[in-house]
């Protein structure tokens, strides 16, 4: 059997939402038990305190990434098939910039304040609240932004077409860039253990 | 300066390892997926024969009216046969421009030519590059003209079924821009008792105002990812 297993067919639309039921679920889990349920722990990261949350989302981007890789390379995966968000360059630096804001604000990004919610967590709710609103804005406004939305198309981009690299050449630059992240990870750890906030505003 | 013992890494340093072992040999590996490409022959004979290949131009119909995004809809035809009749929604692509046009493997791709001989042609050009989803208009335009545009009226022995369904696509050849036509084995006389044009009438125009226009269109497309 070849995957994507619901581009290939195995199972349908209904099917699937079943599938998104148990893997979101899964997700969840994950974040909740490397402790991204709690505001302080996720806040810690901008303090340079606590690097978990780039330890966790990196790890997670070099597994998907090797495994995908070896899984094409085998025949298992059939990478043309995998959804690839289209590139629009300045409208994602922007929302970028803007989710990044308010995960620094709130302390929570949307996946974790889910998290948050389930374990009782009041600001979370209130961040949840926030990610509503933030629709209906969005939704509301939609007419009078599409210009920027939809500026600097660059389509279906991979990092191995814009720099010409071949996959396995970026595949294994990303685990450099990996393991040189975790080890600068510990060093500012090390540098900023014992601050805290209150002490250098 | 020596190199720690293996068994002395602890265990985030031995997966550190592993990640670097890895990405080495991705980088021996060099491309994920090798550009060569075989055929099943077999595998393409059954789904000919078992005709899942197909949709029928009612099915083709109702996902228009539907509003449904999640296609692409290939007209093969010259571009002045496009120009002057093609079902909404549709695009031209030339056969011979198949191999480099824009479509992707992760879409669903319906396909039609005149008849159905130039369609089921490019099916195998397009099976044959892995395009896991191609299907072909049953019947070419040919079908879809007489049945979705210009549908014919039942005899007049029709069971009640079969005149509500014709009812229902009588409705239906009005948003396309057509119009139901008589049996052609009842009367002139009955048909005109009846409304019906006895003969085809010229296609519409290309436009129907059926067809969703092209920002609305934009707006329908299903997000995936997060």
């Amino acid at each position: 059997m070849n995957a994507p297993f619901f581009k290939f067919g195995l199972f349908g639309d209904e099917a699937s939402l079943i599938v998104a039921f148990v893997i979101g679920i899964a997700f969840g889990f994950c974040l909740e038990q490397a402790g991204f349920g709690s505001a302080k722990k996720l806040t810690a990261q901008f303090y340079f305190r606590d690097m978990a949350v780039f330890r966790v989302m990196f790890t997670a981007i070099v597994t998907a990434m090797l495994g995908l890789f070896y899984l094409a390379a085998v025949g298992w995966v059939d990478l043309s098939l995998v959804y690839i968000s289209p590139t629009y360059l300045w409208p994602q630096v922007v929302g970028g910039l803007l989710l990044g804001a308010g995960f620094v604000i709130g302390g929570y990004c949307p996946g974790t304040s889910v998290v948050a919610v389930a374990t009782g967590k009041v600001d979370a709710l209130v961040n949840i609240a926030g990610i509503v609103a933030g629709i209906f804005v969005i939704g509301e406004a939609w007419p009078s932004i599409t210009g920027f939305a939809e500026s600097s198309a660059l389509g279906r981009l991979t990092l191995p077409e814009v720099f010409h690299l071949p996959p396995g050449l970026v595949v294994f630059l990303v685990v450099l860039m990996a393991i040189g992240g975790f080890w600068g990870a510990g060093v500012l750890e090390r540098r900023f253990a014992n601050r805290s906030p209150k002490e250098n505003p | 300066m020596s190199l720690p013992r293996f068994d002395r890494l602890s265990g985030n340093q031995k997966l550190a390892l592993l990640a670097v072992a890895l990405g080495l040999g991705a980088l021996v590996i060099g491309a994920p997926q090798r550009g060569t490409i075989t055929i099943n022959e077999r595998e393409l004979a059954a789904m000919v024969e078992g005709e899942v290949d197909h949709v029928t131009p009612d099915e083709l119909a109702d996902w228009i009216v539907a509003g449904r995004q999640d296609f692409r809809l290939v007209d093969l035809r010259s571009a002045a046969d496009y120009a002057e009749y093609h079902i909404p929604q549709a695009e031209r692509l030339a056969i011979t421009a198949l191999a480099d046009s824009n479509l992707a493997r992760n879409e669903k791709i319906v396909l039609y030519s005149a008849e159905g001989i130039h369609s089921a042609q490019a099916w195998f050009l397009l099976k044959a590059k892995k395009f896991p989803a191609v299907y072909i208009l049953l019947g070419g335009l040919k079908q879809w003209t007489d049945q979705v545009v210009f549908p014919e009226s039942p005899a007049e022995s029709a069971s009640p079924a079969e005149r509500i369904a014709f009812a229902r696509s009588a409705e239906r050849a009005r948003t396309f821009g057509g119009a139901p036509r008589a049996a052609s084995a009842s009367l002139a006389a009955s048909a005109a008792t009846a409304g019906l044009s006895a003969a085809p009438t010229a296609l519409p125009k290309v436009a129907p105002p059926a067809a969703p226009t092209p920002a609305a269109a934009a707006a329908k497309v299903k997000k995936e990812g997060c």
